[in-house]
């Protein structure tokens, strides 16, 4: 009999414990408890006015938030029948591209890193890597910059708002900003080889693979939803006719399936549906390091998250460019506020992030609904734990157990977004 | 020697313990001063019986809470409360009110989920807080100047300032001047009015100001003929018993 069990399980966001028991090559449970306690943001959001809702939502996540307040304005919008221009879609796209740079580098190199080099925890690092540790902090800090220079500071951004922003980044700090996301790319590229360098276990997860998708574009900002198994694309307005949620017994967070079966989302999902639509660098990167289309290991989520660096950084630097050579404006009208209910859909650093709310004619919220990325990976990575263990249970319980976490981390999981 | 500390995250989105690792410039000195003991979110090591500082993020919301934040006070020579959630309850005070509700609400059931919920309250309800950094999220280098205090056993002098005091100094045009309410008028300064220079009004997630000037709110809002009910309710997004 194999048995796992991790009370609080280490550098990831929020607190959960792994159990997992195995009896004769036969699965007996496989378990993450999500012990965070349950913040009811649904309820909170309701009665309040339009204005403040994303304000309040964007605290659901400490990394991810730039993707909470604009998915949240983006569902409002949507209800309220609110018009942006093309220039506050690249701001946004650019607050985004801020969260997968800190995103991707603090999970690469704060949570994940350490269990390669078989070390509790990064600041190990300073010692053992010191070449790698600055590469992570100077990557997290570029990120932090960007989403500074946007949206006014690294968490919790202050600028965007229902309609556009009500202040833009000063162009020659855009511009300067520029020349950092060009410097960073070996940093980015260095990240891909060091990632792609690993051995990670053979394994595939049996679930679904769902992501944003666009015909012409690595989907981030907008898109439908994609399905890899299904093979097939449906609107994120229609999220609820094939995203269901259900209350489970052990933890705060509901668990979804997508017609009636297990999904990941997240980097891997993205990668295996619009990997052919990656920036230049990035495709290459990709291929060298022989991730391809369909690729459904879970445990390549981080070397996915390395590929999405370099994506990050090319397609940000080129919204810039597009930016600072547009003459339109940002500055919401003011919002006409009008009755109706709205669903939006982004790419968060870990996965798609679905928000929807239903305003009165007094612009104050009657009903909200979200639905994070984590929430939706939390079934699938049960059942990838389960296989997983039945499938190496000869293992000793120690190195079980380390690479059991070691998959856990490679989902990257939010378990305080999970519960909100 | 170097003081040892354990960094713990309660009910939040541990935003302000993303924060000090935002710090990147300052993060291998911090490293250096600090022997950090326990930090779930950054490292595997479990909890040691003893520590000398204990850094605190988030709200009290489960009885489990209660007990713990004691434990952890028996324990350590000094508790560091951070940020909004901590210091005032914050965001998931919001909840605090028909808590059952709530959860029938968001999980279409009361009994087996959310188990061991209470009230969302802040740390200083339960346990004394010798120094607080305040904010949603909190500023990296304010918390750096805390900890330095820490280190040199300083005093935490809370100003007695709102924030308004900032916005004089930034030369921001105020809020109140267009016709919107802002919160600044009795909001614990220290962030430089950060909100109000890019353009949206201050929501007091710094707390309220300990000098702060209530009668003075009551007449600028009175001269303004500003809606008493909306300062109420924004009052209430993190400072929720100031805001009934």
């Amino acid at each position: 009999m194999s048995t796992i069990a991790v009370e609080h399980v280490a550098r990831i966001e929020g607190h959960g414990t792994i159990s997992v028991s195995v009896k004769d090559g036969k699965l007996l449970h496989a378990r993450l408890d999500v012990t965070e306690p349950a913040r009811f943001f649904e309820s909170m959001v309701r009665g309040r006015t339009y204005a403040e809702v994303p304000l309040i939502a964007s605290r659901i996540c400490g990394i991810c938030s730039p993707n909470h307040t604009i998915t949240a304005i983006k569902a409002l919008e949507a209800a309220m029948s609110v018009d942006t221009t093309p220039r506050t879609a690249l701001l946004r796209k650019v607050l985004v591209y801020g969260s997968y740079l800190q995103n991707h580098a603090t999970h690469l190199y704060l949570f994940a890193a350490p269990d390669y080099v078989g070390a509790g925890s990064a600041f190990a690092l300073a010692e053992t890597h010191p070449h790698v540790l600055e590469r992570a902090l100077r990557l997290k800090k570029l990120g932090n910059e960007l989403t500074t220079l946007v949206g006014g500071r690294s968490v919790h951004p202050i600028t965007a708002v229902i309609g556009g922003f009500t202040r833009e980044p000063p162009q020659t700090e855009l511009a300067a900003i520029l020349e950092s996301l060009r410097a960073a790319l070996p940093d980015a590229l260095e990240t891909v080889e060091l990632f792609a360098a690993v051995n990670e276990p053979e394994f595939e997860t049996e679930g679904d693979l769902l992501a944003l998708v666009q015909d012409e574009d690595y989907a981030i900002y907008e898109g439908d939803v994609g399905s890899i198994r299904g093979g097939w694309r449906r609107p994120v307005s229609e999220y609820r006719d094939f995203l269901a949620e259900s209350v489970v017994d052990h933890g705060n967070a509901k668990h979804s399936t997508v017609d009636g079966r297990a999904f990941a989302v997240g980097a891997l999902a993205r990668l295996s549906l619009s990997g052919k639509l990656l920036a230049p660098r990035a495709a290459q990167a990709a291929a060298s390091a022989g991730v391809e289309t369909g690729t459904v290991n879970p445990f390549r989520n981080n070397l996915c998250q390395a590929i999405e660096l370099v994506d990050a950084i090319e397609r940000c630097a080129g919204y810039i460019e597009c930016f600072l050579e547009d003459d339109g404006e940002s500055r919401p009208d003011a919002v006409r506020v009008r009755a109706g209910s709205g669903a939006a859909a982004t790419e968060a650093p870990r996965g798609t992030l679905y928000h929807s709310y239903e305003v009165d004619g007094e612009g104050v919220v009657r009903s909200a609904d979200i639905i994070t990325p984590t929430a939706q990976n939390l079934g699938n990575l049960e059942a990838d734990m389960g296989r997983f263990v039945a499938a190496v249970a000869d293992l000793a319980t120690d190195e079980l157990s380390a690479l059991v976490q070691r998959l856990v981390r490679a989902y990257d999981p939010c378990l305080s977004c999970s519960v909100h | 020697m170097r003081p040892t500390v354990a960094i713990f995250g309660l009910a939040s989105d541990y935003g302000c313990q993303v924060q000090i690792t935002n710090a990147e410039d300052d993060l291998p000195a911090l490293l250096g001063a600090l022997d950090i003991v326990y930090w779930q979110l950054a490292s595997s090591a479990s909890l040691p019986e003893e520590y000398d500082v204990a850094i605190i993020e988030g709200a009290v919301t489960i009885e489990e809470h209660v007990e713990f934040v004691q434990a952890v006070r028996e324990t350590a020579k000094v508790v560091v409360a951070i940020g909004a959630c901590a210091v005032c309850g914050g965001i998931p005070a919001l909840a605090g009110e028909s808590l059952d509700e709530r959860v029938l609400d968001v999980y279409g059931r009361v009994e087996g989920v959310a188990v061991g919920r209470r009230a969302p309250r802040p740390l200083s309800d339960f346990i004394a807080v010798d120094y607080t950094v305040p904010g949603c999220p909190i500023d990296a280098q304010e918390f750096l100047g805390v900890v330095t205090r820490v280190l040199l056993g300083l005093s935490d002098p809370v100003s007695d300032d709102p924030l308004c005091a900032s916005c004089k100094v930034a030369e921001n045009v105020c809020f109140f001047d267009s016709g919107e309410v802002c919160l600044g008028v009795v909001t614990r300064a220290g962030c430089g009015a950060r909100c109000v220079g890019l353009g949206r009004p201050c929501m007091a997630c710094r707390g309220i100001a300990p000098g702060a000037n209530r009668q003075g709110l009551a007449s600028v809002l009175a001269e303004r003929d500003a809606d008493l009910d909306t300062v109420r309710r924004r009052l209430a997004i993190y400072n929720s018993r100031e805001g009934s």
